[in-house]
């Protein structure tokens, strides 16, 4: 059990005693009347709000609802020591009294999260204690019950100043109407909250809003018709509906805070319907971009394809078709004109050289075996080499990357740098691949004109698909006159 | 007399091996043209008998200058010829109006020759 549970279980065992002694004042009083109807509104309405507040503090801890349930129940019971024979007893139950209604005003404004929201708010519970605490206790000095309450069995109020029934007077009327002030603002306040709440809310608010409006209608009516002189069977009438609906109370804020709970889980599960909407709205788009992006890879296959193909037409196939020419030419003249056979030959070997270079650069657009053979390093030195744009390798990673990794770095060094001396106009580019903490980090930069583009078909976006089906990330980088930088975030364990 | 000849392919190591091999085969060529529109122009200015036209040409397709050169006033033979071999076109040559095709691995005086004459 925890230490809350059992200084709870030991707040309701003295409020148990703490009624059962009140229960006895009663009993035993000679100016109570009528003893049987009090002695249960204020066992009734003590305990009741003892109890459910001890239960709401327990299923509740965090909140403020319960404690503050807690304490009008224990402080109710002072208005049952106003039953006491002894003087002391009597005068602390006069003092004591009204604290209750006070502390029910502050529940009232701040349900169901146990805060005062507003100045406002703040404000009419201030004035809901001031009236109640302090200036009831500055009240009583001056009251005799004997006299003004019209109480013959009533004891003498030891901490009586004799003699200023004006001031006395004129502190109650401060006090009726600074307490009816307070309760109007906040069944305003209440009656406002309801009104802009959900429906969820309203289902937490409603029982608070109607039996605590109710309760403190009452008090209203209970307060003005004190001062109207009305007799003392209505007096008592109003009194006893007050105090019945405020036994009542308890339950309404008990029902409250406990639909909050399931208002909440209702929040929790509506939060949780819009964020899974969210996700599923992410993964619609993850998946709507991971189509796009299969689709062009496969494309960028058949644009491969096409490229070798047109490549090895354009080039390698039309020089051995004119070689062929030639050598048949060379074989029809060998007899008759031996000098021209000789140069037709020599052309033809020309050409044989050319046709041989271009499958040798058309094999490592394919695969660049320096790559697989000798690694990155040797790879990016070769493209270094081969490229018209001066090229300065800064940093390159000493040890092998896994395959997929190395083609990715590799090839979008050499789509980069085939940008660079296609577009870019630069004096020189700068490549750098360095692997930190899991991530192989590929950038190119040139001092070129700037001003490339994703979407510009020069091959970048092929370099993207190829970095993100490695779950990468590719960027360029390029303002007009700044120069390029492509950039790409490999991981790689 | 001999057979005047345009040449037209956009690859100018074929034109020039072509060149000399049709001229050894005693052939006259009159003019030579990289592309579609340039072989069009050609023939309505040299009016070439022959035409040796590539089939892939980089602006409008082979089969289709053909046919705008069948178009033409004493319209010129043409003799289709392409690095890759005739079976890759399908029906497109023999519904063209070329004359024929040679695949350029082929293409000799004498292959020439066999289709003109």
């Amino acid at each position: 059990m925890s230490g809350l549970r059992r200084a709870l279980i030991g707040l309701a065992g003295l409020a148990l005693l703490i009624g059962v002694a009140v229960a006895a004042l009663i009993l035993d009083s000679n100016h109570a009347s009528p003893r049987g109807l009090l002695l249960g509104l204020i066992l009734g309405a003590g305990w009741s709000f003892a109890f459910t507040g001890l239960y709401a503090w327990d299923r509740r801890p965090g909140n403020n609802i319960g404690p503050l349930m807690t304490a009008i129940g224990f402080t109710w019971f002072f208005q049952g020591l106003q039953a006491a024979d002894d003087s002391i007893l009597f005068a602390i139950g006069t003092v004591g009294g009204t604290v209750p209604f006070a502390i029910l005003l502050q529940l009232l404004a701040g349900f169901p999260s146990g805060h005062l929201q507003t100045l406002l708010a703040r404000g009419a519970v201030g004035l809901a204690y001031l009236v109640t605490v302090p200036l009831q206790f500055v009240w009583a000095l001056f009251v005799d019950p004997t006299v003004q309450r019209d109480c013959d069995g009533c004891p003498k109020n030891p901490i009586l100043i004799d003699g200023y029934e004006g001031v006395s007077n004129a502190i109650n009327a401060f006090q009726v109407l600074g307490g009816i002030v307070a309760i109007a603002i906040v069944i305003g306040i209440v009656i406002a909250n309801w009104r802009r709440s959900s429906e969820t809310e309203r289902r937490v608010l409603t029982p608070v809003v109607f039996t605590g409006s109710l309760a403190f209608t009452i008090l209203l009516v209970q307060l003005i018709i004190g001062e109207l002189g009305v007799s003392n069977t209505v007096k008592e009438l109003t009194y006893i509906a007050s105090i019945t609906v405020f036994a009542c109370l308890p339950f309404a804020f008990l029902v409250g805070l406990l639909r909050s709970r399931i208002g909440r889980a209702e929040e929790v599960s509506s939060a949780l319907t819009i964020e899974n909407e969210q996700l599923t709205a992410e993964l619609q788009a993850k998946v709507e971009e991971l189509r796009a992006s299969r689709h062009r890879i496969v494309e960028a296959g058949y644009a491969e394809r096409r490229r070798v193909e047109r490549n090895l037409h354009d080039g390698a196939q039309q020089r051995l078709m004119a070689l062929t020419m030639n050598l048949r030419l060379a074989r029809d003249k060998l007899a008759e004109d031996p000098t021209a056979t000789a140069e037709l030959l020599d052309e033809a070997m020309e050409e044989l050289a050319t046709a041989t270079a271009e499958l040798r650069e058309l094999a490592r657009g394919i695969h660049p075996v320096l790559l697989s053979e000798r690694g990155l390093r040797a790879a990016l030195g070769g493209l270094a080499d081969r490229s018209p744009v001066p090229v300065e390798i800064i940093e390159t990673p000493e040890e092998r990357l896994p395959d997929a990794v190395e083609m990715a770095a590799y090839f979008v060094v050499a789509e980069a740098l085939t940008n660079v001396a296609r577009y870019a106009e630069a004096e020189g580019a700068t490549v750098r691949v360095a692997r930190h903490n899991g991530v192989v980090e590929v950038e190119v930069s040139d001092d070129g004109a700037g001003g490339a583009d994703l979407d510009a078909g020069t091959g970048l976006r092929g370099l993207e698909d190829r970095v993100a089906a490695l779950e990468g990330s590719f960027g360029v980088r390029s303002s007009a006159g700044q120069g390029t930088t492509v950039e790409a975030r490999i991981p790689c364990a | 007399m001999s057979t005047s000849v345009l040449i037209v392919d956009d690859h100018p190591s074929f034109r020039a091996s072509a060149r000399r091999m049709l001229e050894a085969s005693g052939y006259s060529v009159v003019g030579e043209a990289a592309d579609g529109a340039a072989a069009i122009a050609a023939a309505r200015e040299l009016a070439p008998q022959l035409v040796l036209l590539d089939v892939q040409l980089p602006d409008i397709d082979g089969f289709e200058v053909a046919a705008r050169l069948k178009a033409l006033d004493g319209a010129p033979d043409v003799i289709l010829t392409s690095s890759r071999d005739g079976a890759d076109f399908g029906t497109a040559i023999a519904e063209s109006p070329a004359r024929g095709f040679i695949a350029k691995a082929e293409l000799s005086g004498a292959s020439l020759a066999e289709l003109v004459e």
